[in-house]
């Protein structure tokens, strides 16, 4: 008797994308957009997509639904497991089934991710209505209780998206996407183009509904104090690649891959005003042209001769903590302490 | 040579809109020392935007004063503005529509020097514009390039360059990293603070980003809905806010830490609308901490201690013990 | 500024190797790799040789004018190419004579409507306001007649000469362009750019002219080349009806006319006019559509 005992954490992730390669492909160049991805999403957890432009990480959220646009981004290889089903085996009408229902998205701006024309009690019933088979005046009554739900008054079901400010529109965006209870909600930079005050209490939103309802979230931002208010653990994108990933404690408090460490003395501290800011020198990668071997030894301050030579491998440094870079190819927990800060 | 270059007094802008008057900047009123940096923060609505703008009469003021270096820049005409113009710059925030897409850098950062006609030999303006370039740190190689084939950072150096061009006394920063991303934005705030100390410039930094503004800045001024509610050194205003609008704004900045998490400080509601706004109180109907003489009259700017204005009629009350 | 002055010019050739390549050999080159675009050219030029050496192709008196009944209604041969028409005349010879007057009215009429009303244009879309409001309403005036009822009532009130068939074509295109300068105005006007150059001190004409109108001419070139195409249109239909170019001189427009009648024994009388035509427009839309392209320095 073979039996194949299924892990038990398995059964636990709620997203698990495994060595996800994704480029661009036109008639005059490549865009090396995803280049061996790897992300565990845990049940009920929250996990912060880190990054700055074209690190991949928009590419990599669109690809869990199969969205990645076409016919351009080719998925090369890899697996997107969305409760252990493969979703780019899926077809048309499975994935349609998903979107929306299991996996929720919502993106940066909510100027455009309104249609200006509907109003806002129709446009979050129509999702109701795809999903959950009922009628349209009972989706449109559930509509105005998901809009009390994120803290709009349900008389403004019946206003156009214009007649509301851009935090409102980002409350109804949410609301769209919860109402079907997703088990996974996908953030793109929800609050990015928000005011700090109005930022704060979307957050706050976020944060109550994902605990009311065990959602399991992606939170792709640039900003680290995002990070530490609303995710359970982090992973850090730079040129399509995981280059560290870990809980808060591991990366805020024990930081080991440089570019990490680069992003958190970039940011200016209201606490500590310095006469100077330390940037990371240096550009993002061309995603055309990608330096050979590790895609960050240009601008690191700890380069060495192999990192030119060959891409660094995934290094598990804890059971949560994990890191790609050659300074840590060979070292173990005592070696540590010498290297880094 | 007084110390002070720029003198605002009362600053009104107002627009006509179908519903009435929109007041977009309500009286604002500084002084701004040689050499110093002042801060503006505030949110969208504000009136930030605009007061950059109306300062350089890029948009006409409705009323007040602007006097710059003695000069009421506000009484001059055209062709005198257009020359007052070489010692007042602006820095603008989107690095992409800020540059002609059709004029190489070079030519970009030339323009100002053949309008103010400063060097009318091609080949030393030339060499000025290299010159120039190398100040901002942007390579030789790059002379003939369209901004398009540039990233955010390497444009907004370029647009740091064109408003160098005229060897101005003040520059105008408005909201200049807010497009880059983060490591980027710190190489742009080093720039722009090294060539501050080497040129002996004034600035204005205008931004909604917290953090950044007590980095670069040695007074800071909050607004709202087109009012300065406070004002006072950088260090005061981070240690001590006075205003419980500086309060919820700085409680709100994310904090990228894990430990030691302060307490946070959520506003109620949205920002009120600018149009015909009533005489009392601005923020009351979001602040936590309103007393019926907030809906009745508009609090003026007390100096709570030495160089620290608050527009609050509980100033005082309200600091943190 | 001297250390930088010391330090460029002791490098040799400093100067040679950073003057820029002239704008024009930019777009130049950027024209010819659009394949299209360079058969759209071609074709143009040649129409445009055809006219301008015309005489030197076929007599205008002897073969485009003089009737000559014998010939009538001869098909396409050694002798006469396109062959001839009811009138005995050689049909090529009218074709290449033809040529010379719709290009020359066309491209007249056009640059007529191109300047008086992009002028109109630029200035409403600029200022704002009322001024903008007056231009406007004055070209909604025009718009609503349709061209060619606009530029017939010119005609037959002034009379049938080529100047006032110039004229009352430009007329009819003048609103369009300044429907369309004003548009591309308006919107650069609001981009960063402009704002930037009134904070560097630019005056409000150099604003128009040089950063502006710049940016306008995509959308402005394209559509003058179609309007070209257009006004050609306009020309034969006008001379169609009678009230363009009147016989005996040639235009493909009534040479349409008046080989109608038999075109269905002798197709080949209005082939070669309706070819032409077709022709000429199909190169300039062509070659609007490349031009575009080529001045837009984004599009590499």
């Amino acid at each position: 008797m073979n039996m194949e005992i299924k892990k038990p954490n398995e059964q636990e992730n709620t997203l698990e994308i495994k060595n996800l390669v994704i480029h661009y492909i036109s008639d005059e160049e490549v865009v090396k957009a995803v280049n061996g991805v790897n992300i565990i999403i845990k049940a009920g957890k929250t996990l912060g997509l880190v990054g700055e432009t074209g690190a991949g990480k928009t590419t990599t959220a669109l690809s869990i639904l199969n969205l990645v646009p076409e016919p351009q981004g080719k998925i090369l290889s890899g697996e997107v497991l969305l409760e252990g089903r493969s979703v780019l085996a899926m077809s048309d009408l499975e994935l349609e089934a998903i979107r929306g229902d299991k996996v929720a998205m919502i993106f940066q701006d909510p100027m455009t991710s309104l249609n200006p024309v509907h109003t806002v009690g129709d446009q979050i019933a129509e999702s109701i209505e795809i999903h959950r088979k009922v009628s349209r005046q009972e989706a449109l009554k559930q509509a105005k209780e998901m809009l009390e739900l994120v803290g709009i008054p349900s008389e403004r079901s019946n206003e156009y998206p214009f007649q509301f400010s851009g935090g409102m529109k980002q409350r109804v965006v949410i609301a769209i996407a919860l109402t079907c209870n997703p088990t996974l909600l996908i953030a793109d930079e929800p609050t990015t183009a928000l005011d700090v005050t109005i930022q704060a209490q979307v957050l706050k939103l976020i944060n109550e509904l994902r605990q009311k309802y065990h959602m399991s979230m992606l939170m792709i931002t640039h900003d680290l104090g995002i990070v530490a208010e609303v995710c359970d653990e982090v992973s850090i994108a730079y040129a399509g690649r995981i280059i560290e990933h870990g809980t808060l404690e591991d990366i805020f408090d024990h930081m080991r891959h440089p570019y990490t460490k680069g992003l958190f003395d970039a940011l200016p501290d209201i606490g500590a005003r310095r006469s100077e800011l330390k940037p990371v020198k240096g550009l993002m990668p061309d995603p055309t042209n990608l330096p050979p071997g590790c895609p960050f030894h240009p601008r690191c301050d700890y380069v060495m001769e192999v990192c030119s030579q060959s891409v660094p491998e995934n290094k598990w440094l804890s059971e949560t903590h994990c890191v790609e870079c050659h300074l840590y190819k060979d070292s173990n927990e005592s070696m540590l302490k010498e290297v880094l800060l | 040579m007084s110390d002070v270059l720029l003198e605002v007094k009362d600053l009104k802008k107002y627009y006509k809109v179908p519903k009435g008057m929109l007041h977009a900047v309500d009286g604002v009123s500084f002084d701004l020392e040689r050499g110093k940096t002042l801060g503006i923060v505030g949110e969208s609505g504000c009136g930030k935007t605009t007061i950059g703008r109306a300062i350089l009469r890029l948009v006409e003021p409705t009323s007040g004063s602007v006097i710059f270096d003695g000069v009421d820049i506000l009484k001059l005409n055209k062709p005198e503005m257009r020359y007052m113009r070489r010692n007042m710059q602006l820095i603008f925030q989107d690095p992409f529509s800020s540059l002609n897409p059709r004029k190489t850098i070079t030519q970009t950062i030339e323009e100002p020097i053949i309008l103010a006609n400063m060097i009318p030999d091609p080949d030393k303006r030339f060499m000025r514009v290299m010159e120039l370039m190398d100040t901002v740190g942007l390579a030789e190689r790059l002379v003939n390039t369209y901004p398009h084939e540039l990233d955010g950072g390497r444009r907004q150096r370029i647009g740091i360059a064109r408003a160098l061009a005229m060897n101005p006394k003040f520059i105008i920063c408005d909201e200049p990293v807010s497009a880059l991303d983060v490591s980027i934005q710190a190489q742009i705030l080093n720039l722009m603070k090294k060539i501050q100390r080497e040129m002996g410039l004034t600035y204005i930094f205008i931004t909604h980003n917290l953090a950044v503004v007590n980095h670069f800045s040695d007074d800071v001024a909050v607004m709202y809905l087109g009012r300065m509610v406070e004002k006072a050194p950088s260090e005061t205003l981070f240690a001590n806010p006075g205003h419980p609008y500086t309060q919820a704004l700085l409680s709100a900045i994310p904090v990228p830490r894990i430990h030691n998490r302060p307490e946070r400080l959520l506003l109620r509601g949205e920002i009120t609308s600018p149009i015909n706004p009533e005489p009392v109180c601005r923020f009351v109907n979001r602040c936590n901490y309103a007393i019926p003489i907030c809906s009745k009259e508009e609090p003026g700017l007390i100096e709570i201690e030495p160089s620290h204005f608050v527009a609050c009629h509980r100033v005082g009350e309200l600091q943190k013990g | 500024m001297d250390e930088t002055i010391a330090k460029y010019t002791t490098r040799k050739g400093f100067f040679k190797q950073y003057k820029k390549k002239s704008r024009l050999e930019e777009i130049w080159n950027r024209f010819l790799r659009n394949k299209l675009a360079v058969v759209g050219l071609v074709i143009f030029v040649f129409i445009i040789l055809v006219a301008i050496l015309a005489p030197l192709i076929a007599n205008y008196d002897t073969e485009a004018i003089r009737v000559n009944v014998p010939n009538r209604l001869h098909s396409p041969s050694a002798a006469h190419i396109f062959g001839t028409d009811e009138l005995g005349r050689d049909i090529m010879a009218r074709i290449v004579h033809g040529a010379r007057i719709s290009l020359v009215v066309g491209c007249a009429a056009i640059a007529f409507a191109l300047f008086v009303g992009g002028a109109l244009g630029a200035i409403a879309g600029y200022s704002g306001g009322k001024i903008d409001d007056v231009i406007m309403r004055c070209m909604d005036v025009f718009l609503c007649l349709p061209d060619v009822l606009l530029a017939l009532a010119i005609v037959a009130a002034f009379g049938t000469n080529l100047v006032n068939l110039t004229i009352a074509i430009g007329l009819a295109f003048t609103p369009k362009f300044s429907r369309l300068v004003r548009s591309a105005v308006m919107t650069v006007r609001g981009i960063e750019y402009v704002e930037a150059a009134r904070a560097i001190g630019a005056t409000n004409t150099r604003i128009i002219a040089n950063h502006v109108l710049i940016n306008c001419f995509g959308p402005i070139m394209v559509q003058v080349t179609l309007y070209v195409a257009n006004a050609i249109l306009t020309i034969s239909a006008l001379s169609f009806i009678g009230l363009g170019i009147q016989a005996p001189i040639p235009e493909w427009g009534n040479m349409l006319a008046s080989g109608r009648v038999y075109m269905r024994d002798y197709a080949y009388i209005v082939i070669a006019p309706g070819m032409a035509i077709f022709m000429t427009i199909l190169s300039l839309n062509l070659l609007g559509d490349g031009l575009r392209d080529a001045l837009d320095p984004r599009l590499k």
